[in-house]
């Protein structure tokens, strides 16, 4: 993958992730725009730059990681939930990443790479 | 948190009013675009360095929420915020469905494994959303997650 090919990924990704949030700021009630926050958003844009570039058997992998990703990334939301009404959203956020370390992390490390 | 703000959010029918997003500052879609740029970089990166697999994970990583959640919380309060992350929940759930989907159908079809994805997205976490809305499922969850409920 050249430097070129990653930098396209990585415009594409930060479009959508902006085009989703748009979407997430006009809907309402607040928890309805909140699916909207972990909506797929960059992993749409990858995926698709991945297919174009090395095919659907090239981009397997890359979902079978998304879906270890998916369980730390539930994880991380029910962390908030707690964090969040107890430390503010800063910083029960930016600590529920590691609730999506240990789940992402301990069960890729455990399935296998 | 709040439990009667919440509430009366809760009650308020579901739709998008797109004149909001003129509200939306240059500042903050900067931060998204920056945040959504670096997440899919650092996912190709690894994906390159350490393996496909590896980068895929970096593809339901929660790069944006701190900021989102934090712009909220500033401009709306706390309890937005919480209700923006309780439903994240349904979001994430629509991600694994997102991911399998994806998984199983792209060595058929990758253009239509894609496009079924989102689709599965949707369905999972807004199918979700409205069986916890129209059932009350939500005081329950809020009940176990906010403090002193």
């Amino acid at each position: 993958m050249s430097i070129w090919v990653g930098g396209f990924k990585g415009l594409l990704g930060g479009v959508a992730v902006v085009a989703f949030s748009l979407i997430g700021e006009a809907g309402h009630p607040k928890r309805f725009a909140g699916l909207f926050s972990a909506a797929p958003s960059v992993a749409v844009a990858s995926l698709l730059m991945t297919v174009l570039l090395k095919g659907s058997a090239g981009t397997v992998p890359y979902a079978r990681g998304m879906l270890i990703g998916s369980a730390g990334m539930i994880a991380y939301c029910l962390a908030s939930l707690y964090l969040i009404d107890r430390l503010h959203a800063l910083l029960g956020s930016i600590l529920s990443w590691l609730a999506w370390l240990m789940v992402a992390g301990g069960l890729y490390l455990m399935l296998g790479r | 948190m709040e439990g009667e703000l919440l509430l009366r959010d809760d009650r308020e029918p579901v739709g998008f009013e797109w004149s909001k997003i003129r509200s939306v500052t240059r500042s903050d879609l900067g931060i998204r675009f920056v945040f959504g740029t670096g997440i899919a970089l650092i996912a190709a990166v690894a994906g390159m360095v350490v393996g496909p697999k590896f980068g895929g994970l970096f593809l339901a990583f929660p790069a944006i929420l701190p900021a989102s959640l934090t712009l909220i919380e500033k401009k709306e309060g706390t309890t937005k915020a919480w209700a923006d992350a309780s439903g994240g929940v349904f979001g994430a759930l629509g991600l694994a469905a997102f991911a399998l989907t994806a998984m199983l159908l792209l060595p058929w079809n990758p253009a239509a494994a894609l496009v079924l994805a989102l689709v599965a997205w949707a369905v999972t976490s807004m199918g979700l959303y409205f069986v916890f809305r129209m059932t009350g499922l939500f005081l329950l969850q809020d009940r176990l997650a906010a403090k002193g409920q």
